[in-house]
């Protein structure tokens, strides 16, 4: 007997075939993941003294050779089309994505050079981190040397994570990335060598508000999955084109609670107010390497997936979710400009500075368009160097020498005379977040500006570019303190930066200079060219019926 | 019975797990809101599952269920070590960062 | 009333093999008592007195639980596969294979390490 019998159910299918996987499209994504399973192994069977430089190299070369496979992958898309989509259309393999991917990939890159920094056999992270802080037992793992090599398998998952949650055609498969990118980050949050209090607290904040975004991410799925019957990002598209899904009619309030629900829980990744509480607080507690690999990885993973579920899925009811956006943006660019101007730590600093720049890129998603995209990735690669590059430079302004960082703002007075390069590469970095022209973040700025205001969104530019104007206030006050002021008298001891950290903060003073004086060749393939899309597409401006066509979906 | 009940029922459950984390101080039991929340969201998988005659939902139950495992491993983990720290689980004593 | 038979008749000898071992048991095991023997719990924590502030569990348990249930969980995974076996045929074997191996790693990780100690 059918115990619902004022619904029609169609029997379940099943199917029976195995899917068919194109595993050459999925290369970069496994090559990762082995890695970080070869890397637990090496963990349990390798001797002690040597899991490092074993553990290092394996993680070193999966993510380089991750990062070819990543470009070969651009020779096998289709010209023309958006790309390709793998196992049942779970993975979209598109240039958004391979765009994205190659991005954290270099960022990973990046941070795992900081992570493998060592000075006189010391890490940033805990010799042993099941030990009480300031116990008998902490003092004797530090004294033997011990180390947390598990740090690099970590790493990898959550580099798997990142790159697989912007390539997600489906929410099961967003949830799955959402989760393996986080999971290893809360635990990487409270390895920190110094300050371990701090660095545990950290931990518990960031995990305790990371899996409850993440329930309100999965019950907004559940209610998008109760709107359309499917997950699949094309399939919502298509039921929220033909008006709701037969089953089921008159769902319509069931997709805005489902669209408002997955904001929030990818709007908290990308930590926009007010959902950024997390960010200024874990970014300072977390191991400074382990800082630069969110600051640049998660942010540019997290955007991924939110201009993937907003232009794919939600494509066709932009009414309806752009409202919500422009209030977040428009909160996240005022607020966190104006708390970020009281800082004193300078970790904090650049953790607000990260918000006030999840604004400005907000503001392109706001836009719905082809140009918006090309602005927010443009934005997001540069963003992403630039803060790497600056976060580096932290790890080495120490209290005294062998010491935790000097994160009071006012300590580093002065620095500009005694180690000028240094506080140059910084400076640089400051004035490219400020979007100063000549640095990546002026290119940036302006792009995605651009996008906004062909997009309608004049006002929200004009509340960009003043907020623009306070954070860039700060920024100066830094420039200005260490060049400027006398040298403050508990100085700070800056390190001699070893080849490692010396090579991350070289890249990033050069890809912020490059990606700002010559950003034609990267802006000009990431913007669509005229006509690129389909032909019945062609009236529309842009040449994109509609913001799902710019990825592959089907 | 309508179907749509139990979607009103994981409505309750996740409201119930959301005040939950917001008014309780133990870190433990806030941890155990969120997994509450978690199985409300799988009783509207399911349920949902139902309505529209497609396993997606119930495939979708499964693979929460692991992830709120994995989710239980790394929070007991973490929050251990901040106990064995404080000798404490309240969320409030943790207040080093506040400022 | 049939198609429930063979779930009545697996209860009777799970039934029946319990009392059948328990007095098997008492019947042929060797008696010497001794004082931790005669305590509620035999293995575990002390029941009396309770310490101070209602008890709590040590953190050993909380190690235990979370190590169980990594091993708990993948039969989520083992049961739709079980269930469905012949249609998934050789590739849903060689997911499954490859699936078990990951775990048999992290297991491989905690034994190595001494995760299974128990001090």
């Amino acid at each position: 007997m059918n115990p619902l019998p004022h619904t029609a159910l169609a029997a379940p299918v099943i199917t029976t075939q195995p899917p068919q996987i194109d595993y050459a499209l999925l290369a970069p994504l496994l090559v990762v993941f082995a890695a970080g399973v070869i890397g637990v192994l090496v963990e349990a069977f390798v001797p002690r003294p040597r899991r490092r430089a074993v553990q290092f190299t394996l993680a070193a070369l999966a993510l380089v050779a991750a990062f070819v496979l990543t470009v070969v992958r651009v020779a096998l898309l289709p010209a023309g089309g958006a790309g390709l989509t793998v196992a049942s259309a779970s993975i979209a393999v598109d240039r958004p994505t391979l765009f994205f991917q190659g991005t954290i990939l270099v960022m990973a890159i990046a941070s795992l050079l900081l992570i493998a920094e060592h000075r006189h056999g010391e890490s940033a992270f805990a010799a042993q981190a099941a030990t009480v802080p300031g116990s008998e037992e902490e003092r004797a793992h530090v004294l033997a040397g011990s180390q947390h090599t598990e740090v690099y398998p970590l790493v990898l998952f959550a580099v798997l994570g990142m790159l697989m949650f912007p390539a997600s055609n489906d929410f099961l498969t967003m949830f799955i990335a959402l989760e393996v990118m986080s999971l290893p980050l809360y635990l990487l949050c409270g390895l920190a060598r110094r300050r371990r209090l701090f660095s545990q607290e950290a931990a518990v904040k960031y995990f305790l508000l990371g899996a409850f975004s993440s329930a309100f991410f999965l019950f907004g799925i559940a209610m998008v999955y109760g709107y359309a019957g499917s997950v699949n990002f094309a399939v919502i598209h298509d039921t929220v084109a033909a008006g709701g899904a037969g089953a089921l009619p008159g769902g319509g309030p069931l997709l805005l609670l489902g669209i408002a629900l997955v904001g929030v829980g990818l709007l908290f990744k990308v930590g926009a107010v007010p959902f950024h509480s997390w960010k200024p607080d874990v970014y300072q507690g977390a191991p400074t390497p382990i800082t630069a690999l969110m600051a640049s990885g998660t942010l540019v993973a997290a955007f991924g997936a939110l201009l993937r579920v907003f232009y794919v899925a939600f494509g066709g009811s932009v009414a309806e979710w752009r409202p919500m956006m422009w209030v977040v943006a428009v909160l996240t660019m005022v607020l966190a400009a104006v708390v970020a101007v009281t800082q004193r730590d300078i970790k904090r600093l650049l953790a607000y500075s990260s918000v006030v720049h999840a604004g400005f890129v907000l503001t392109a998603v706001v836009a719905a368009s082809a140009e918006g995209l090309a602005g927010a990735m443009f934005y997001l690669a540069a963003y992403g160097f630039t803060t790497v590059g600056a976060f580096a430079v932290v790890t080495l302004v120490r209290v005294h020498e062998g010491g935790a960082e000097s994160g009071d703002i006012a300590s580093w007075a002065g620095l500009g005379r005694t180690s000028p390069v240094l506080a140059g590469s910084l400076a640089l970095f400051l004035l490219a977040f400020a979007g100063i022209p000549l640095t990546s973040g002026f290119i940036g700025k302006f792009a995605v500006f651009e996008a906004a205001v062909s997009a309608g969104a004049t006002p929200l530019v004009v509340v960009g570019v003043l907020s623009s104007a306070v954070t860039a206030f700060f920024y100066v006050r830094i420039i200005v303190l260490m060049f400027f002021a006398e040298p403050a008298e508990a100085r700070p001891r800056v390190l001699r930066p070893g080849r490692l950290t010396g090579a991350v903060i070289g890249v990033g003073v050069v890809a912020t200079l490059v990606l700002g004086v010559f950003p034609g060749p990267v802006l000009d393939r990431l913007s669509p060219a005229p006509g690129a899309g389909t032909a019945e597409a062609q009236s529309v401006p842009g040449g994109f019926a509609t913001t799902a066509d710019l990825f592959a979906n089907r | 019975m309508d179907p749509m009940n139990y979607i009103v029922l994981a409505a309750i459950v996740f409201t119930i797990g959301a005040v939950g984390v917001l008014v309780r101080r133990n870190a433990i039991i806030v941890f155990m809101c969120v997994e509450l929340m978690l199985n409300a969201c799988n009783l509207a998988f399911v349920s949902f599952a139902r309505m529209h005659g497609n396993i997606e939902g119930q495939v979708i139950a499964f693979f929460v269920m692991v992830v709120a495992a994995a989710e239980v491993v790394v929070g007991l983990a973490i929050i251990m070590q901040v106990f064995r720290t404080r000798r404490s689980a309240s969320v409030d004593d943790a207040n080093l960062l506040r400022h | 009333m049939e198609l429930y038979a063979p779930i009545f008749v697996l209860g009777g000898i799970g039934a029946a093999f319990v009392v059948v071992s328990m007095i098997a048991g008492s019947l042929l095991g060797p008696k010497r008592y001794n004082r931790a023997k005669l305590q509620s719990y035999e293995c575990g924590i002390d029941p009396t007195p309770q310490p101070v502030g209602g008890g709590r569990f040590t953190i050993k348990y909380y190690l235990t639980a979370m190590l169980f249930i990594v091993f708990d969980i993948e039969v989520i995974f083992l049961v739709p596969w079980a269930v469905h076996l012949d249609a998934l045929g050789v590739f849903g074997l060689v997911a499954m294979v490859l699936f078990l191996v990951n775990v048999s790693i992290a297991y491989a990780y905690e034994w190595r390490r001494g995760g299974l100690e128990w001090e």
